[in-house]
């Protein structure tokens, strides 16, 4: 593999992008969060020189093979945000005395005016300024966005290199993806709210460059579209709600609006009325930023994009801005401190979206044959997932249980985490499948036209029996698919516990309007599992489907390590990083909750103690019944439809062999009846959200159009070009008073100067 | 002493003069001529003004507005000069390519 050596030689000039960070930090007593410009500057100065530089050196082979196209540059910009992420996260852990809770470094007063006051003084009035806020919620978001980025860039350099179908804008891609980064960075760092959104806006419109990256294929250009639109109406929602909570506090600081929620500006008494529409317009925005009903249309769309798109904006980052804004509006309903209260109904809404979208999601996941769309759906459901914890944490820290509060805000968090970090990895292997097959299916049809050009390399139906062919991606996908079903000890099953459990403690203390989230979530548990083992069975399992399994080969570089990495991540980091307290870190409340002081021993024993035996009797029945649901009943039922072993001859690694083994061992059952069902077909068709949308778009919008498109035309248009002929008409006229005869001209000027005079003597007297 | 407003009702016929003559004659240099009539009239009320209030802020006002008067004639002429190497002619009527 000489050729696979050289590749990484490629990395070579990273090495002093690697050095800035640890030499600064080394540098005397910088402190860290003077740094944290760092992050969003990186890449901004890299995405002018990769579109550039891309742009002159199109065609160039150095440029193609030793810079990848500007791959290279944009990893090397994604190093210097994540060894700065690193840095501040290590300053924060250690208790460095200058990091504290929620610090503003502020550098730049932006906007600011002075205003007179009352006594006749000027008094200045920062409105915006720039600076980053720190705290673990945002840590925590930035490790996750600046690690997943790293990795998903460097699997791009691997995957879009080689794909077939993009020759020479590779460079576009990559300029887009670091100016995406760039935004997702600053949402995550900004101090208040007005540069959340501006942030909000640059990941918006990359995500719509991206997801068009093909945009020479009508259906990517169409996702795009419908992406960018529909993120737009919670958008503007989301303007409305900053405009109202302006009119609260008078600033869209953090700092000034979180340090006391309950009073507004000129210390009045805030309306909670007033607070909580302004907190709905806010959660709209991000239920379309997050893909949460009924603003969910565009996610499943948007895998038209390249694999690594999918990866970054659905999975890694974008969806996760939503999450993260629900997760700063905590302060306003935090009774215990200074939050408003009569807010309890927030919560309650934000739950029972949540609830909805999951069993919704999960529901059309299950009969979609496109692994890239189970995944999407799958993302919707494990958002939703997040957004219930959300809500029940509105709720209980609204109703002054803030133990019960943070407990499941840090449970959230957690599970966005475990999510991010799993569905990272679960579209990268995705992406290697369908990278994998697609260059199988080349290699084995190469060059003969026979009809082959309708094959889906993105279709599981194609699959079958790849887990001996992709022993890497097989077994990164089993531990995504773990992680995201939530089975016991691995990832995804230390927060999801805790979300469903808070869930339904809600209910059982007396809110009987939590039952539907709690019941929906419970449901969705069990259906999880069934999707996503049958979408690891389908293609990992069983015998091959079509002739073009037998070719693939998991050879192309780059893409491997991203996987392994976070195969590891995914396994483990559940388990150790729930023992280690990263639930009471999130919540950002250290020092009320419970693993504070004790030891590593207590902390595991008290931890399974609270995941499998919890004290409350009704609570720890729920939570067998999850595990019940999600880990055994959700994957048998999978593996009888379409689990098997491989073929003869056909060996799988240690670490998926088995599953394929015991897949087959459950007998086989026949389900083809149920998918010509009336349900399968409405769940085939989206449950007609996309066709519902669509109709009341032609009969509204539409029309509209047409309406305003005729206005400009005759009207607008009309009044203009009147004014034009006219005006040209008139021109023709006082064209014939230039005779071209001297003596006429100083005719003129005479008659002129006499009129002067004649005027001025008549204003004088 | 002769009475200003004699020395204005001379001002005022030379610029009848020069005024009458830029009107109708052809030629562009006789035109040029009656220009310098008009400022020569302006000049001269500008001067009995003068000596009759007793300042000289009128003399100063006199000589820059000869000063200026022969930069006027150097550029008229000048034009002139353009205009009859490339028509061969400085009758004014003749002189009309800017019409319309």
């Amino acid at each position: 593999m000489g050729e696979t050596k050289n590749e990484y030689r490629l990395l070579l000039p990273l090495l002093p992008f690697l050095a800035i960070v640890p030499f600064l930090s080394l540098q005397g007593d910088n402190n860290s969060t003077d740094f944290a410009w760092l992050i969003v500057v990186a890449p901004f100065v890299a995405f002018p020189i990769i579109l550039i530089v891309g742009q002159v050196y199109n065609k160039n082979e150095t440029w193609k093979n030793s810079f990848k196209e500007g791959g290279i540059l944009g990893l090397a910009a994604l190093l210097v945000s994540l060894s700065t992420t690193i840095w501040i996260l290590y300053d924060y852990l250690i208790g460095n005395a200058d990091i504290n809770n929620n610090d503003v470094v502020s550098w730049l007063e932006w906007i600011s005016f002075d205003i007179l006051q009352a006594d006749y003084t000027m008094a200045q009035n920062r409105v915006l300024g720039v600076g980053v806020w720190i705290d673990s919620l945002s840590l925590m978001l930035l490790f996750v966005a600046t690690f997943l980025c790293f990795l998903i860039c460097w699997f791009a350099i691997g995957y879009m290199t080689t794909d077939p179908i993009n020759e020479d804008s590779n460079h576009r891609f990559f300029a887009e993806f670091v100016l995406f980064s760039l935004g997702m960075f600053g949402m995550v760092l900004a101090d208040n709210f007005l540069w959340l959104f501006i942030f909000w806006e640059v990941m918006g419109l990359c995500s719509y460059l991206l997801i068009g990256f093909y945009y020479w294929k009508e259906s990517a250009a169409y996702a795009a579209k419908k992406a960018f639109l529909t993120t737009r109406v919670g958008d503007v929602f989301l303007m409305v709600g900053l405009l109202i909570l302006y009119d609260i506090y008078g600033s869209l600081d953090f700092a000034v609006v979180f340090d006391d929620p309950s009073t507004g500006v000129g210390g009045v008494l805030v309306d909670s009325g007033q607070l909580f529409w302004a907190l709905m317009m806010l959660f709209i925005g991000a239920v379309g930023k997050s893909a949460q009903f009924p603003l969910h249309v565009w996610l499943p769309d948007a895998m038209e994009g390249p694999t690594p798109v999918s990866a970054l904006i659905h999975a890694a980052t974008m969806v996760n801005a939503g999450l993260y804004l629900v997760a700063r509006l905590m302060p306003f309903v935090d009774v215990h401190h200074h939050g408003v209260s009569g807010l309890e109904d927030f919560g309650l809404i934000v739950a029972w979206i949540g609830g909805i979208t999951a069993f919704m999601a999960a529901s059309i996941a299950f009969v979609q044959n496109d692994i890239k769309k189970v995944l999407a759906y799958s993302t919707m459901s494990q958002l939703a997932y997040i957004f219930t914890g959300l809500g029940s944490a509105l709720y209980f820290l609204n109703i002054d249980e803030y133990y019960a509060g943070y407990f499941v805000l840090g449970a959230s968090l957690f599970h966005l985490f475990n999510h991010a970090m799993a569905k990272g990895m679960l579209f990268m292997a995705s992406g290697s499948v369908i990278h994998e097959v697609h260059h199988a299916h080349d290699h084995l049809h190469h060059g003969s036209d026979d009809g082959h050009h309708d094959f889906d390399p993105q279709d599981m139906r194609n699959m079958g029996g790849l887990a001996s062919k992709l022993p890497v991606t097989a077994t990164a996908m089993m531990f995504g698919s773990m992680s995201i079903i939530g089975i016991p000890l691995i990832g995804g099953f230390w927060s999801k516990e805790g979300i469903i459990a808070k869930t339904w403690t809600a209910y059982f203390e007396g809110e009987t309007l939590m039952l539907g989230p709690a019941i929906l979530i419970l449901a969705t548990a069990g259906m999880t599992g069934f999707y996503m083992s049958r979408m690891w069975f389908m293609t990992f399992a069983g015998e091959p489907k079509s002739d073009v399994v037998d070719h693939v080969h998991e050879t192309t570089p780059w893409i491997k390590e991203p996987l392994i990495i976070l195969t590891i991540i995914t396994a483990i980091s559940g388990f150790v990083l729930a023992v280690l307290g990263i639930v009471d870190f999130l919540s950002n409340k250290t020092d009320d909750l419970s693993l504070h002081g004790k030891s590593l021993t207590d902390k595991i024993i008290y931890e399974l103690e609270h995941a499998f035996l919890p004290d409350d009797m009704k609570v720890r029945m729920v939570g067998w019944l999850t595990i019940l649901l999600s880990f055994i009943v959700g994957p048998i039922m999978a593996s009888r439809v379409h689990g098997g072993s491989l073929k003869e001859g056909e060996k799988a690694n240690l670490f998926v062999g088995w599953l394929v083994k015991l897949s087959g061992k459950f007998g086989k059952q026949d389900v083809s009846w149920l998918s010509e069902s009336q349900l399968a077909e409405a769940l085939d068709k989206r449950l007609y959200f996309d066709d519902l949308y669509e109709g009341i778009l032609a009969r509204t919008v539409i029309p509209f159009a047409d309406f305003t498109a005729w206005f400009d035309r005759n009207i607008v248009d009309g009044i203009i070009k009147q004014i034009e002929s006219k005006s040209v008409l008139g021109s023709f006229e006082v064209r014939k008073f230039t005779t071209g005869s001297a003596g006429d001209y100083i005719l003129m000027a005479t008659v002129g100067v006499i009129c002067i005079f004649v005027l001025l003597m008549g204003v004088s007297f | 002493m002769i009475d200003p407003s004699w020395i204005s009702g001379l001002g005022v016929i030379l610029f009848g003069i020069g005024l009458l003559g830029a009107f109708t004659r052809k030629n562009a240099i006789i035109v040029l001529m009656c220009i310098e009539l008009m400022l020569n009239a302006a000049n001269l009320n500008f001067v009995a003004a003068a000596s009759h209030y007793g300042d000289v802020d009128g003399w100063v006002f006199t000589a820059i507005a000869i000063a200026i008067a022969a930069a006027e004639v150097a550029i008229g002429l000048a034009i002139l000069l353009s205009l009859y190497s490339t028509q061969e002619t400085i009758s004014l009527d003749e002189a009309n390519i800017l019409r319309n």
